[in-house]
């Protein structure tokens, strides 16, 4: 075993968030687990994007020249699969994304190798991994081993650990990789932008939010208009846009959009699924309502009120009147 | 009125001439007085105009009925006068000594004699008059079967072939029908047709009805009147191109009904609307037709047994505030069992009601248990819902463990919608226990001495009938005898007993979002009470109508005017229940066991410390709690773990013989004392082992070998499904022994929704290509066939479970190994799975499939177009929203994310009728061979930055939120 390998990922030729927070998170286990931290880059034009991520810690870059940049599982998989044979890591990072789950469990499958995903808190004990996941709606967490694995592949969650500022000196190294064997699998035929909206949660400073919690349709209206009276911008988790209740634009998380520059966000009865928090967590104001007192958002909410949503939205109501 | 004919003689015949009279006097005042009515007040139960449906103008055949309406009447009135012009002329002609009997026809003899009529022109008005009558007469009688007055025949007919106890005991389905309910004309019975022709559009029931008095578009005289005209015109055959229910009878129109009975009650023919109502929403149920609340609820109701989506395990945690332990019948026998109910169990503001029930009965020294978590909801409302099939096993379900419980005598229940069909509708199921009302109970032990009433309380109160108890089952005298024995003044409502106003609820209605723009019925009512002035109390004795009617009570602003309270709590102020004591006193014999048992564990407790010192300083000490503790129920809120582990050794040592005095009034062991104690459970025993594997020796997850399982042959293309039965914890929930899973019986199970929508998909794909069969793979107990049944019950072809013990909580790799053993037997052209499940949410497990499987994938799919054909066009949804789409090679991999479609909905029926479909369950033991992903070392509750909790009242939290809001704001 040595090392740990992070597979980077990149949209519109810019390095993801979450690619810097599996370095924050690989630096941070160096100590316990043996270095060197590898970053590889598979792209059409790799060095562009080598910079963004030699950060401090960072041991290696590898760069990979692609054909083309349209996200392919089966060419990520088998590019991974013949890095990993030459460097020979112990680790194998992927976030936790829409692209990490195309394919971290599938170069798992194909090593045999120790899998995790959704993995929220990393160590190593005596040079072995210790991952850290939730359970049944997150509201429990189990750690989980990979004993006699010297190949353990992780998908880490977004937006749980931080990113390093501070720039690196990491060697780049271009790899010549012959990935033939999975091209042709996926033929890519191109883009729909999510349609255009008059709002936008990523630019709104408050955000009033509603959840599967505010149970139907028809009660839509009557938040709107409290969000619209409250001067705040009208959000919403993901099943309320999935049953078609409200268009996508309003959706806060993973799928939906990052609240960045929210300070006061009120989440009424949404659970605080990962994908969900993912948009909003960071937020410096947060007041969730929530009937069942565990709800993973107390977790992350500055105020919680353990009400029914629509007895507390009455009284909101004529305080805004 | 003589008739030419004479065949009655002397006296008979004279007292008979004076009714004959007299009466037909009265028909012709009274068909005055209709005219009069329908000309100018323009009464709206005599208004056929729809207006809420928004109709404006009449229907023909509506303007039809109210031209026929007034032939019917002036033909009648003509035939009356002609009648009378008859009897004229014959006294005038005969003058008989017996004129004065006529004396109608005499008066009018008089009349005419005075006015200068002579006897033979009397004479010949009389053959000629005598004619025309008899002509009118009898065309009008024969007549009778064409036109409106053939109510008069259908209606004896209709009020002959009554149904006993319409609605208080439907009619089931028949158990080979094809099809549910009514969904077409050829569905209804003669009987129903009769009904339907007897209607005399008297209107009774379009006034009484709440659904349309509240605004609701249902009227139940219209509604029998469209399928009246609807079946005349189809004469018993569908008419191609229009839809009885969508096309005749809108579904708003169904869903609007309250089942509340009260148009079946007054109409005069005996006609029954609301189990035709709910025999068309059956059809609507069968074809998922339903409000998405409404959906949601009977599938809750379908996995956990209660429309509160609890765990069973809760059912009775209200029991825990008492002073005293609540026997469980399935344990020990008692004199009364008491059948709880949803709303009585779960709602806050009814657990009290249920409590002081409880504290009254305890009080009166009746010995009662509960069913505890054997009980599920009764049934009532869903099978008034239409949902015909979660009714039945509900109730085989309630049946089954009322007679598997330790003897009782009688049953009783404060929730008038479960004694309804406890009594009506459960002997079909099995012997059924005499079952009474709490107000009857109350009623008895209030008269007979056993409650006494300390004091009376001088309040001025007004009681609603609920309409399951009064109307349904003649409850209507025993709560206001409670009433008067505790000294309250009892003020009816305008509308009351048999005309009880229903508060909405009914028929599912609790279930179904009120539409926006209506009145609520519950305000109609609250409204009516408070007209009466000067009320106290608006006294109910239905946990929904307490919900119900508190509610109405603040939205309809009467919150000064009175307040809402049970029967049982006035009883419980009356008998002045706070100051009695109601503890268990332990029986003597307890008492002197417990002595001599603690006087053995002191003088024991020394040594046994010491050997347990010693235990525990040879094990690990981690194990030593797990070991000592494996019923220890772990509560979500981490608490001190020290203590509970401190405490989890002696727990298990003889001491208990002794239980600390707290503990006398605990439940049994079923759940266990230490339900608030709280530790971090930490593993124990040996983890499973992996396999070695490292660069140089690599070991790619092979499908698992089920060397015995065989596919069928393909006919069509072939999609395997995987699906998963996923758990759900509440906020209260313990570990397993070793400290790596939370016990299984805190967990409630659902079918995953990610999978859910993978399963509509393919359906939708085989039914676009018109052939091919869908098979739906889990990896589960027993207990996930309910998953699975779900999925066959939507369409599924066939279903296959994988099973073994070792493969609880088992990680993706070795999941989607074992799926992958059956794939490579089915040979399937597409596979479909869920992003991640609701439970684990690893994301992972239909990647992995494909690999092992060697086949192309794509995860997070919101778009997919296949024909069967090797090209599968897929768009994935990225971060922010954004689609890539893209094609890929069948067959492969798809995991479908939610949003894609809005999956069916299955009926319980449909779940009964998917028992017939194949599902294969395949025994995994060896699955587990050291390829898994993961071991899981331990699980735990976190400890967490929980956000500061802000206490107070509704309205002091919004004030606290709406000032932090305008400060940041502000600032
Ligand atoms: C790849 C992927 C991407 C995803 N992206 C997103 C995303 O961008 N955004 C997103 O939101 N989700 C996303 N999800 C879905 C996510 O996993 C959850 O399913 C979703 O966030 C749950 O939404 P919810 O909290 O509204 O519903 P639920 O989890 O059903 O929670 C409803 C909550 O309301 C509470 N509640 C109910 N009634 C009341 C009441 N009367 N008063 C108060 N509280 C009440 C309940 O206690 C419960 O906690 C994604 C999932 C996947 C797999
Ligand atoms: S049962 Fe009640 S709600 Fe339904 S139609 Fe009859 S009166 Fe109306
Ligand atoms: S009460 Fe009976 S007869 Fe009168 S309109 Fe209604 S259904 Fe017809």
């Amino acid at each position: 075993m040595s090392g740990i390998l992070i597979i980077a990922e990149h949209i519109n030729g810019a390095v993801r968030d979450i690619t810097k927070e599996s370095i924050g998170a690989a630096v941070s286990l160096k100590g316990s687990y043996g270095g060197p931290v590898t970053v590889a880059i598979l792209s059409s034009d790799p060095d562009a994007l080598a910079a963004s991520v030699n950060l401090e810690g960072v041991d290696e870059i590898v760069t990979v020249k692609m054909a083309g940049d349209h996200f392919d599982p089966h060419i990520y998989e088998e590019a991974t699969i013949k890095i990993g044979e030459q460097m020979k890591p112990g680790l194998i990072v992927f976030g936790h994304t829409v692209n990490g789950m195309a394919c971290a469990a599938a170069v798992a499958a194909r090593l045999g190798a120790g899998f995790a995903s959704d993995v929220l808190a990393l160590k190593a004990e005596g040079g072995e991994i210790v991952a850290t996941r939730g359970a049944y709606g997150n509201k429990v967490n189990l750690e989980v081993v990979f004993p006699k694995r010297e190949i353990v592949v992780l998908a880490l969650r977004g937006a749980t650990y931080p990113m390093p500022t501070n720039p690196g000196s990491a060697s780049v190294r271009a790899l010549d990789l012959d990935v033939a064997a999975a091209a042709g699998s996926m033929q890519h035929t191109g883009y729909i932008e999510a349609p255009p909206s008059n709002i936008d949660i990523s630019k709104a400073e408050y955000i009033l939010s509603v959840g599967r919690g505010i149970q139907e349709k028809e009660n839509i209206p009557r938040f709107e208009q409290l969000a619209d009276k409250m001067g705040f911008t009208f959000g919403c988790s993901r099943p309320i846009v999935d049953a078609g209740w409200l268009p996508k634009a309003h959706q806060v998380g993973q799928s939906g959009k990052v609240a960045s520059t929210c300070k006061v966000y009120i989440a009424l009865g949404i659970s605080g699924a990962v994908q969900h928090l993912y948009g909003m967590k960071h937020i410096d104001t947060i007041i969730a309502v929530n009937t069942d007192p565990e709800a993973p958002i107390f977790n992350v909410a500055t105020y919680g009120v353990n009400v029914d949503l629509f007895e507390l939205t009455k009284e909101l109501e004529s305080q805004f009147s | 009125m003589s008739w030419g004919i004479t065949f009655v003689k002397g006296w008979f015949y004279l007292i008979m001439s004076l009714m004959l009279d007299l009466g037909h006097l009265a028909l012709i005042s009274g068909l005055i007085y209709m005219m009069v009515r329908r000309a100018s007040f323009h009464l709206p139960k005599l208004n056929y105009l729809r207006s809420y449906r928004g109709e404006k103008e009449l229907r023909p055949v509506a303007s039809n009925w109210r031209i026929e309406d007034w032939i019917f009447m002036s033909v009648l009135l003509v035939i009356e006068f002609t009648g009378f012009l008859q009897e004229a002329c014959g006294l005038i002609v005969d003058q008989p000594a017996w004129a004065i009997w006529s004396p109608i026809g005499l008066a009018i003899a008089n009349t005419l004699t005075a006015a200068g009529m002579s006897v033979d022109t009397a004479a010949s008005i009389r053959g000629m008059n005598w004619w025309m009558h008899g002509v009118l007469a009898l065309a009008f009688t024969a007549a009778i079967p064409w036109y409106k007055a053939k109510h008069i025949i259908s209606a004896v007919g209709s009020l002959l072939f009554r149904d006993k106890k319409p609605l208080a005991l439907l009619p089931s389905e028949p158990k080979d029908a094809e099809k549910a309910g009514i969904s077409s004309i050829e569905d209804f019975t003669w009987k129903d047709m009769l009904h339907l022709d007897a209607c005399t559009k008297c209107g009774r029931c379009h006034e009484a009805c709440p659904a349309r008095t509240a605004g609701y578009p249902l009227s139940p005289r219209d509604f029998i009147l469209d399928l009246r005209v609807y079946n005349d015109e189809a004469q018993g055959c569908t008419i191609p191109g229009i839809d009885l229910v969508g096309g005749v009878i809108a579904p708003e129109t169904l869903w609007a009904c309250r089942t509340c009975g009260a148009c079946q009650e007054i109409c005069p023919v005996g006609i029954e609307h609301p189990a035709l109502i709910v025999r068309m929403r059956r059809h609507l149920v069968e074809q998922g037709k339903m409000d998405p609340l409404l959906r949601n609820t009977i599938t809750t109701i379908g996995d956990t047994g209660n429309s509160f989506g609890e765990n069973s395990r809760k059912r009775s945690q209200w029991t825990k505030a008492l002073e005293f332990r609540v026997k469980d019948i399935r344990e020990e026998p008692a004199d009364t069992l008491w059948f709880v109910g949803d709303y009585a169990s779960f709602d806050p503001r009814n657990q009290k009601v249920s409590q002081t029930v409880a504290r009254l009965l305890k009080a009166a020294r009746e010995d009662f248990a509960l069913l505890h978590e054997g009980e599920k909801t009764a049934g009532n409302d869903v099978r008034r819902v239409g949902e015909e099939g979660l009714y039945e096993e509900l109730a085989e379900h309630n049946v089954e463990q009322m007679m598997g419980a330790k003897p009782f005598k009688q049953i009783i229940t404060t929730d008038p919608h479960s004694y309804n069909t406890i009594k009506n509708e459960y002997p079909a199921f099995g012997e059924i226990a005499p079952i009474s009302h709490y107000s009857s109970v109350l009623a008895d032990l209030l008269s007979s001495g056993r409650l006494k009433v300390k004091k009376p309380l001088n309040k001025r109160v007004t009681f609603h009938d609920p309409c399951h108890l009064g109307r349904m089952n003649g409850g209507y005298d025993a709560p206001r005898k409670v009433l008067e024995l505790i000294g309250c003044e009892m003020v009816e409502m305008p509308r009351n007993r048999d005309n009880s106003f229903c508060c909405g609820a009914g028929g599912g209605r609790i279930w179904i979002p009120d539409t926006p723009g209506t009145e609520k019925p519950s305000e109609n009512r609250v409204h009516e009470a408070a007209r009466l002035g000067g009320i106290d109390v608006f006294v109910t004795c239905c946990p929904k109508d307490l919900v119900m009617f508190e509610d109405a009570r603040k939205t309809g602003g009467h919150e000064k005017d009175f307040v809402v309270q049970d029967l049982a709590e006035l009883v419980a102020e009356a008998i002045e229940l706070k100051s009695l004591r109601l503890e268990d006193l332990p029986p003597l014999a307890d008492r002197i066991v417990k002595a001599v048992a603690n006087q053995i564990s002191e003088a024991v407790a020394s040594r046994l410390d010491t050997v347990l010192a010693a235990r525990l300083a040879s094990m690990p000490a981690v194990s030593a709690i797990a070991a000592a503790a494996p019923q220890a129920v772990i509560a979500a809120a981490p608490a001190a773990a020290a203590a509970a582990a401190a405490a989890a050794p002696a727990a298990s040592t003889p001491s208990t013989a002794s239980p600390a005095p707290a503990l006398e009034v605990a439940p049994p062991a079923s759940a266990p004392a230490s339900e608030s104690a709280s530790a971090q459970p930490v593993a124990s025993g040996d983890l499973p082992t992996l396999n070695p594997v490292s660069w140089s020796a690599l070991k790619p997850v092979q499908p698992a070998n089920f060397a015995g399982y065989t596919a069928p042959p393909k006919d069509g293309p072939r999609i395997l499904v995987t699906v998963k039965h996923v758990a759900k914890l509440g906020d209260e929930y313990g570990f397993t022994p070793d400290g790596r899973d939370v016990r299984r019986e805190f967990m409630e199970f659902s079918l995953n929704e990610w999978d859910d929508a993978a399963l509509e998909e393919a359906l939708r794909c085989v039914e676009r290509i018109g052939k091919g069969e869908v098979v739906a793979v889990t990896v589960g107990d027993p207990e996930a066939d309910t998953s699975l049944l779900k999925a066959l019950a939507k369409g599924a072809h066939r279903a296959v479970r994988i099973w073994d013990p070792s493969l609880a909580n088992a990680d993706p790799i070795t999941i989607a190994r074992a799926i992958a053993g059956i794939a490579r037997a089915e040979d399937p052209d597409l596979i479909m799975s869920g992003v991640q499940s609701g439970d684990q949410a690893h994301g992972a497990t239909g990647t992995a499939l494909a690999r092992i499987l060697g086949l192309p994938h794509a995860a997070v799919v919101v778009g997919l177009d296949w024909d069967g054909s090797s090209k599968l066009a897929l768009a994935r949804e990225l971060e922010g929203g954004l689609r890539h789409t893209f094609e890929l090679k069948s067959p492969a991999v798809v995991c479908i994310q939610t949003g894609i479609n809005t999956p069916r909905f299955a009926t319980m029926k449909m779940v009964k009728q998917a028992k017939q479909k194949p599902l294969v369950a395949v025994d995994a033991a060896g699955v587990i061979d050291g390829s898994s992903g993961y071991v899981v070392r331990r699980m735990y509750t976190p400890e967490q930055t929980k956000a500061e909790m802000l206490k107070g009242t509704p309205p002091e939290i919004a004030k606290f939120i709406a000032d932090l809001v305008r400060d940041k704001k502000g600032g």
